[in-house]
């Protein structure tokens, strides 16, 4: 029984194995292979010479090159930007919303979460319309502002979720001891809220980094263009180069990765704690 | 005074950012979607009705989308329960290397969905891909098969990678609801004689059920919104289009605003449905 037990957790952990590994490593093979030998026809998985010719390609400063790590410098520009302008505004948002008795508090709650829901294509018409009107199309700053707004309700919600399971009377006794509301605010709450802030933090960039449908329609020049729109166009012009796309895609997933990796614990507290109140 | 209006005040930058961005583009969208507006004929912008919306469901081409977002939808969202539940599962063992295994298992989520609709593209890749190759070598197949070629088959791998990207979520909400049951009550049940089916069927079933219908809400409305992998897998082709890519070509492509905004308006009422189921669960409280 043991054994057969133990047998069964090797064989699910190899199908896991290479299920949840394997298309990156074969992205990685393709990536290596000369392109004659790519798709040649025989069914040799891996090739007989190895090359790093794509690699070079993208690092060597040429056209190609160039196009692919301005659109990595502009997503990372466009998380900057989203972080700095969401992260405040959320925080603040939360406090209010699960800290301060108003009229319309639950209204304006719930209105926030019906927004988790909608899809980008319903707002972007008219959003394209008013960005052409206001001379705001192709601009990272508006773009990122675009970002903001659709992460806030998640935002909003996971942190004033973790908000209101700090006890309120650590507020109050700072209160009594002549600490502001804004003085309590920055000295009692902040400091104890950093995971659920890093798991914010981690959520935004990762969905910034994978931004597609918005910049498609809002961004057009090599100067705001995301990396996911510069790969695909690779994909769509002339000639493909598979073995570059492949290479491109290798060197976009090392940030996600590396934040996956480095801050799985925040990542996964914000993912379940998000999705479960409780 | 003061104190009334100062909520209010701290929340403006909020309110204005989802007001002008998200709740005024929704409501101008519905208005759009009751114009005859083509970016082709800019001199004939008139109100029309539901006139687009009577179109729209008239057409083959809706239709066909209707039933490319139906299949994944159904696909994606059965596959994903089923195969999240598994892995939750296996997770769950407490092995020396468990981490590493949970890192691993997240991965497909926070990439890019470009990406890994890229990732796959080369799995199943019609000429010499690695399933080719390896069916091929294996003496399953004798010629390659057109994985991207065909309607259905494209739409089962544009199914198949959305599910990979869905998993981990639903492992996660999964995990999540598990570790939530406290010991005490299997202990509970250990010491009244109950059998591991029927402690399932009475204590883990029950408790789960609030975390996976998180999942499975979500998941649903991940699988209707499906767009990026799409574009990786067969770009603005016409194949594997669901109402999505119709909506996006009609509008950007055939600068049709009216109808592509009524055609949103019907993906996001789908959504809508989903999204409330979803709502709801978010708000319930899990009791024990």
């Amino acid at each position: 029984m043991k054994y057969a037990r133990r047998t069964g957790y090797i064989m699910a952990l190899i199908i896991f194995l290479l299920v949840t590994a394997g298309p990156f490593i074969w992205a990685f093979v393709i990536s290596v292979t000369p392109d004659h030998a790519m798709f040649a026809p025989t069914s040799d998985l891996f090739p007989k010479k190895i090359i790093f010719d794509n690699y070079a390609e993208l690092f060597s400063g040429g056209q190609r090159g160039n196009r692919f790590f301005m659109s990595m410098y502009n997503s990372l520009r466009a998380t900057g930007i989203t972080l700095c302008i969401g992260i405040p505004i959320a925080m603040l948002s939360a406090y209010v919303l699960s800290r301060m008795e108003f009229r319309g508090r639950k209204v304006i709650k719930n209105l926030l979460l019906c927004t988790m829901v909608i899809p980008v294509m319903a707002t972007i018409i008219p959003l394209y319309r008013m960005f052409a009107v206001g001379d705001m199309l192709d601009d990272i700053f508006w773009l990122s502002i675009v970002y903001v707004s659709s992460y806030l309700p998640m935002a909003v919600w996971l942190i004033s979720n973790y908000f209101a399971t700090i006890p309120k009377e650590l507020e109050e006794a700072a209160m009594i001891d002549g600490c502001g509301r804004a003085a309590s605010f920055f000295r009692i709450i902040l400091p104890i809220s950093y995971p659920i802030i890093l798991s914010v933090t981690l959520i935004m960039f990762l969905n910034t980094w994978s931004q597609f449908q918005i910049p498609l329609i809002l961004a057009s020049s090599m100067e705001t263009k995301p990396m996911a729109i510069v790969v695909s166009e690779f994909m769509t012009k002339d000639t493909i180069q598979y073995g570059l796309i492949a290479a491109a895609g290798m060197i976009a997933l090392i940030p996600p990765a590396l934040a996956a990796l480095i801050f799985r614990k925040y990542l996964i507290s914000g993912i379940t704690k998000g999705s479960v109140k409780g | 005074m003061k104190k009334k209006i100062l909520p209010y005040l701290l929340l403006t930058p909020m309110i204005l950012i989802m007001g002008v961005l998200v709740f005024y583009p929704i409501i101008a969208t519905f208005s759009y979607s009751l114009k005859k507006w083509k970016l082709t004929a800019p001199g004939d912008i008139r109100f029309i009705g539901i006139k687009n919306y009577q179109d729209i469901l008239q057409s083959d081409s809706f239709w066909y989308s209707m039933q490319n977002t139906i299949f994944i939808l159904l696909f994606v969202v059965v596959f994903t329960t089923i195969v999240g539940c598994l892995v939750a599962a296996f997770l769950k063992i407490d092995v020396k290397w468990s981490g590493l295994l949970l890192a691993l298992a997240i991965l497909p989520w926070a990439l890019p969905p470009f990406v890994n609709g890229i990732l796959w593209k080369f799995v199943f890749f019609s000429g010499y891909g690695f399933l080719n190759k390896l069916l091929l070598g294996i003496g399953f197949i004798s010629q390659p098969i057109e994985f991207l070629g065909g309607r259905w088959s494209l739409l089962l791998v544009i199914s198949i990678v959305v599910v990979w990207r869905s998993v981990p979520f639903m492992a996660l909400v999964c995990l999540a609801g598990r570790q939530s049951i406290p010991g005490e009550l299997y202990e509970a049940a250990k010491i009244d004689g109950g059998s591991g089916w029927k402690i399932f069927r009475h204590i883990t079933l029950p408790l789960m059920l609030p975390f996976v219908g998180v999942g499975l809400t979500s998941t649903s409305v991940t699988a209707i919104n499906v767009f990026d992998e799409v574009v990786a897998l067969s770009g603005y082709s016409d194949l594997g289009k669901n109402i999505l890519m119709e909506s996006y070509l009609t509008t950007f492509t055939f600068l049709d605003f009216g109808k592509g905004s009524a055609m949103t308006y019907i993906v996001m009422l789908f959504a809508l449905i989903l999204g409330i189921f979803y709502l709801r669960s978010l708000n319930k409280e899990v009791e024990y």
